[in-house]
């Protein structure tokens, strides 16, 4: 007879396990290797990724994604997002004078703008000293489409990403 | 005795300072968003109508609202002649009949447009606009009062 040593860690964990059954576990659906979509009440679309990626800053109003054709959204489909982050870095030894301004519209069930144009949700000027992140909050939510230009006298590699949050309220 | 718990779904530990019990966020609500509207009101001609161009004061503009917490009511303006607007609700039992006649006026004034009359605008109004709504049924007049006819572009998001 064979006597199988164990610690008591060990043992607590063969008692977890065993009712479900190895066999069982095998076949379990595995969703995302991350420790958040382990958490109890996590919802992987409370936030979203809207946009990352690098922006050419020169002397010419540019979308994030680097086009001047205003007609242009950078974001679409942002409708069930109650704000907007923008959270970047801008490269260079430089301090930081870079312009930028947010747009919004909204669009029918066809996805067609309302009308032409836009509405200026705001402007502003990002300081900063060399080699520092930023970050602005839109607090004007719901629109479906944003257009988030950027401009720089000094040209600029930025480096950014955009972020939706659907926030929650308590009953 | 000590308070023990089960951590990492395997570990049986102490309630310490060090470890405290788990806690979660519960009863807690995302906030979708509903799209509950888009219309064109002709304001070529004057007097009120609501926005979907019905004059006759008990028809409700939007139905069925009791669970969103603000309206969002972005509209596109093709000309900003003086325009007034008013905003109405009421509460329906659970048949959807309102609960008695006439309705609750919760906004008025006039509705925010360029100041060149003849420039086109993008705008947006909540509803309300400080605390919370939950009306069942809202009425939404606007009457051009002044200026050209132009058409105003609505769409009312529901937010919960």
């Amino acid at each position: 007879m064979n006597a199988e040593r164990i610690t008591r860690r060990e043992m607590l964990k063969r008692l977890m396990i065993a009712p479900v059954g190895a066999a069982v576990l095998t076949t379990l659906e595995v969703r995302e290797a991350s420790a958040a979509a382990l958490q109890r009440y996590y919802d992987p679309y409370f936030v979203a990724v809207l946009w990352e990626g690098r922006t050419r800053c020169d002397a010419l109003w540019r979308s994030l994604k680097g086009d001047v054709v205003r007609i242009l959204p950078t974001v679409h489909g942002a409708t069930p997002y109650d704000r907007l982050y923008w959270t970047g870095y801008a490269l260079g030894n430089a301090p930081v004078n870079v312009d930028m301004r947010v747009l919004a519209r909204a669009v029918d069930h066809n996805g067609v703008p309302l009308g032409s144009g836009w509405r200026e949700i705001g402007q502003a000027t990002i300081q900063t000293p060399p080699m520092r992140w930023f970050r602005v909050e839109i607090p004007e939510g719901h629109w479906d489409e944003y257009r988030l230009e950027v401009r720089s006298a000094t040209p600029r590699l930025v480096y950014s990403r955009l972020i939706g949050s659907q926030g929650y309220w308590r009953e | 005795m000590p308070v023990r718990f089960l951590r990492n779904a395997w570990e049986l530990a102490d309630v310490s300072w060090e470890s405290p019990l788990p806690v979660a966020v519960a009863n807690a609500r995302f906030v979708p968003a509903d799209t509950l509207l888009i219309a064109t009101t002709n304001l070529f001609p004057t007097g009120e109508r609501d926005l979907l161009g019905f004059t006759n004061p008990d028809l409700p503009t939007l139905d069925g609202c009791g669970q969103y917490r603000k309206l969002l009511w972005i509209y596109f303006r093709e000309r900003s002649s003086t325009t007034s607007y008013t905003i109405q609700a009421r509460a329906t039992d659970h048949n959807g009949a309102p609960l008695a006649t006439g309705w609750l006026t919760i906004a008025s004034g006039t509705l925010p447009g360029a100041s060149d009359p003849n420039a086109s605008y993008w705008g947006r109004l909540e509803i309300p606009a400080t605390g919370d709504a939950y009306y069942d049924q809202y009425r939404i007049v606007v009457e051009r009062t002044s200026g050209s006819g132009y058409s105003l572009i609505n769409k009312i998001v529901g937010v919960r």
